[in-house]
């Protein structure tokens, strides 16, 4: 008789991605339990990007759960020593991402249940309800949320502070990410990661959100350089004491903290058994519904060597609600002192005859696509009313994708405008632009301004975070959404009709950016550091 | 695509025990044979389980899982996938007991999903393959319904059409798709428990027509579904096929989606001179599909 199916050999490129994953996942509490001894239950998950890790210390009698139909087998690290404690450690082992995946995990945006029919009527109704609702929220989140910065005590000089162990290896820095995607912050992340190998430290990137973690591949491929797991492998309660044992092992001397919430909790352990070790982070965008990462570093700004933003609000919010104190808030641009040169001419004239207008950034709430299109829809009728023609274009990829598509039909628009993926290239898009919609429902200080301004292309945003520290008043639209819309045609309009209009706004365009680039940008800011802790400093 | 492969063989039977012997022989001459064959058997009244519990002392993969009740093909196939799935399968085949399979038809499906997601990365709900009559021609009522871009993979050596729709005869159907989407639903009782099955399973992605994969379906005629051919005899089966398809077009695409249907059945009764008598009958059901909810089991 022939072999049953169960005998059919796998797939060697399977088998050979499933050993990968179970080596990370080894490597990372092989670490965290150096001499306990380990018992791995495995299975194969069906989840691309999480391995729902389950830790159990001491004794644990295998139960029916952990042999079930996607059961793989075990594995045993003994312990370093007879008697040793056991920790039993089920995986998951997560699957390779399917194509649909890797272009998008997050289901396509739906509006919300019951107000279907009203989206379908007016997209615009419907955002500015949604905009009402989150107003409402913000109002009370501000009443409930905690707004206080936790104390710290510094202890007795009874008792010895615990000192840095020698080390033969040189200094390294932990850099904790939210995740490895597209956004801002990790655009400073992955900034940061460069000029940590710069300064001569050796990095090692964590990321504590589970994704497919799309620009992994864009890490620097540098043998100084180690990404780990834990996202997918270590449940958050376990990084404090992971971090501990890494910051050992390898001789970490500073943590920087990029929106990766579980390092905010483990500054509690490193205040407390490696005080040494310099604690940083950076933070972008006070959020409507409870402050965000700003608060949260609020909140931990007690336990913060230093508190890196990026915007003049950020420093008001932190000196005004959490009283941190002078110096330990350090701002530092996000620009590139080598663009921060003169401008280039704007591009936009008074009466031309045709218009280009870009949007770029993710498709998600936040960028308000829905506000985007029916801008877009605005600015056309007006095109039309003065014998303007207008074309568009839209970059970015996310759950708005199907939405976008679908609304600039109905409206008629689908010639008019060319939808791109985020891979495009940026700065050329802006050199053939004259205008960049940003209608966010929020920002920190949006990146693609400056890139806007740089290349020649004048931004109009709603008035959020510290937009207005790169705009000015006249390019600074309502956040409400019809009024949004209604804004940016009005804006348009003016500098379209009025030739000394338009030059007020390239001439306070040009002030705001000779008072930005006056500003120490991130790097001027964090490269002392750095370079101070590679050279084994702790100052 | 899993490193783990053990197959169950769902077969649900009734009062065939001579055809489904020569199912069974089938699957035990199968260069991949299934782990687990599960003969859901629907009370049968014939020798089918003597004969089953026969061949099972002798052939450990061989399960006997007899219903109290005919349930119909829907429950049994519904009462199988939920056994299997309990037994840990990885890849269900589902059949029924007077298709039999040639002796690679089993490994071909197995290879066409996991060598499909290999080459091109998407993952198959499922593979279905191909049914013929007795004579070697196409078995009309087991044609698989393309999607409008089935030819997107279509290469020599890996023939594989996107389908979203086939019959429950020799079908494979990997155990993320029951997960994600639940079991077949067994209230249909007969007819369309297939088609909606696999059209609910495909919206995670379509499925594959693995035209090298074979099984002979030993039917008394070759004859597709057509509400032009419902007669005295045949009648009881289209009225649970329209009661079922009404439900599934009321729940799918709502109220327009059941008028276009019912149109279409009209014209094919007009077209086949189908008697009055049973025209009222096949309208009755449509009207009884539109407040037909059968519940989704989930596992």
């Amino acid at each position: 008789m022939s072999d049953l199916a169960s005998h059919t050999p796998a797939d060697p490129a399977l088998v050979a991605d499933l050993a990968a994953g179970i080596a990370e996942a080894r490597a990372i509490y092989e670490l965290l339990f150096p001499t306990q001894q380990l018992f791995f239950v495995l299975s194969q998950g069906n989840n691309p990007i999480w391995a729902n890790p389950e830790v159990i210390e001491g004794p644990h009698n295998p139960r029916p759960q952990d042999l079930g139909a996607d059961y793989l087998g075990t594995l045993t690290r003994p312990g370093a020593y007879d008697g040793a404690p056991q920790v039993t450690i089920r995986l998951a082992i997560p699957r390779a991402p399917l194509p649909g995946e890797v272009k998008q995990t997050d289901a396509p945006w739906k509006p919300m249940r019951g107000l279907g029919a009203l989206f379908r009527a007016s997209p615009l109704w419907y955002e500015q309800l949604r905009y009402g609702a989150e107003m409402a929220r913000k109002r009370q989140a501000d009443r409930r949320t905690d707004q206080s910065a936790m104390p710290l005590g510094d202890g007795s000089a009874l008792f010895p502070a615990p000192m840095a162990p020698d080390s033969d290896k040189r200094p390294a820095i932990l850099i904790g990410m939210h995740w490895l995607e597209m956004g801002g912050a990790e655009k400073l992340g992955f900034d940061t990661v460069h000029w940590a190998l710069a300064a001569g430290l050796r990095v090692f990137v964590v990321a504590s959100v589970p994704a497919i973690q799309r620009l992994a591949d864009k890490l620097p491929d540098h043998p100084d350089l180690t990404f780990i797991r834990l996202d997918r492998y270590l449940p958050h309660h376990l990084w404090p004491r992971y971090v501990q044992r890494l910051a050992m092992a390898e001789n970490i001397r500073a943590v920087h903290i990029h929106h990766c919430t579980p390092l905010y909790e483990s500054l509690t352990m490193l205040c407390m058994h490696l005080p040494w070790v310099q604690t940083i982070d950076s933070t972008h965008i006070v959020e409507y519904a409870n402050g965000g990462y700003p608060r949260i570093s609020g909140v931990w700004s007690n336990y913060l060597d230093m508190q890196h933003v990026i915007s003049g609000e950020l420093v008001r919010y932190f000196r005004d609600r959490f009283h941190a104190p002078a110096g330990k808030v350090v701002l530092g641009r996000m620009l590139d002192r080598k663009d921060a040169g003169a401008l280039p001419p704007l591009r936009l004239q008074a009466g031309q005859k045709t218009l280009h207008a870009c949007f770029i950034g993710r498709l998600f709430y936040q960028k308000r696509p829905v506000v985007v299109v029916e801008t877009l829809r605005a600015l056309d009728a007006w095109a039309a009313r003065n014998g303007v023609t207008l074309t568009a274009t839209i970059v970015g990829e996310g759950p708005y994708d199907g939405t976008l598509t679908r609304l600039l039909r109905k409206h008629g628009l689908s010639s008019k405008v060319t939808l791109l993926p985020g891979n495009t290239d940026i700065p050329a898009l802006l050199e053939r632009s004259d205008i960049l919609l940003l209608p966010s429902n929020n920002e920190g200080l949006a990146l693609v301004c400056y890139e806007a301004v740089a290349h020649g292309c004048i931004p109009i945003s709603t008035r959020v975070g510290s937009q207005d520290e790169v705009l000015p008043d006249g390019l600074l639209v309502p956040l409400a959404p019809r009024a949004a819309v209604a804004g940016t045609v009005a804006a348009v309009d003016a500098m379209w009709r009025d030739a000394g209009t338009l030059a007020r706004h390239k001439d306070a365009l040009q002030a705001a950016w000779t008072r930005l680039t006056a500003d120490p940008t991130a790097e001027e800011v964090l490269m002392p550091v750095y370079r101070r802790l590679s050279q084994g400093d702790t100052a | 695509m899993s490193v783990l492969n053990k197959t169950a063989a769902v077969i649900v039977t009734f009062n065939r025990s001579g055809k489904l012997m020569a199912v069974l022989d089938a699957l035990a001459a199968q260069t991949m044979r299934p782990d687990i064959v599960l003969v859901v058997d629907n009370a049968s009244t014939d020798d089918t389980a003597a004969l089953v519990q026969a061949r099972a002392e002798a052939d450990p993969t061989i399960r006997h899982l007899r219903l109290p009740t005919n349930i119909g093909g829907a429950g049994g196939f519904h009462a199988g996938m939920k056994a299997a799935y309990q037994m840990g399968a990885q890849y269900f085949w589902v059949s029924d007991d007077d298709a039999y399979p040639r002796p690679d038809a089993i490994q071909a499906l197995h290879a066409a999903l996991t060598g499909f997601q290999a080459d091109n990365g998407w993952r198959p709900s499922f593979a279905c393959s191909r049914v013929e009559w007795i004579d070697g021609s196409l078995c009309e009522m087991n044609c698989p319904r393309t999607v409008w871009d089935w030819a997107r993979f279509v290469r020599p050596g890996s023939p594989w059409a996107l389908v979203d729709s086939a019959s429950f005869v020799s079908v494979m159907i990997p155990r993320w798709a029951v997960s994600e989407h639940g079991l077949p639903i067994p209230d249909y009782f007969i007819w369309f428990d297939d088609a909606e099955y696999t059209r609910r399973i495909a919206r995670s992605y379509p499925g594959i027509f693995v035209p090298e994969s074979v099984v002979v379906h030993d039917t008394p005629d070759n004859r597709g579904v057509n509400f032009g051919l419902v007669d005295d005899k045949s009648l009881w089966k289209f009225k649970y096929g329209a009661r079922n398809e009404t439900s599934w077009r009321r729940r799918e695409m709502g109220l327009m989606g059941v008028l276009a249907y019912a149109y279409g059945v009209r014209g094919q009764m007009r077209r086949g001179d189908v008697p009055s008598s049973l025209r009222r009958q096949i309208y009755g059901a449509i009207i009884k599909g539109l407040g037909f909810r059968p519940a989704i089991e989930r596992v």
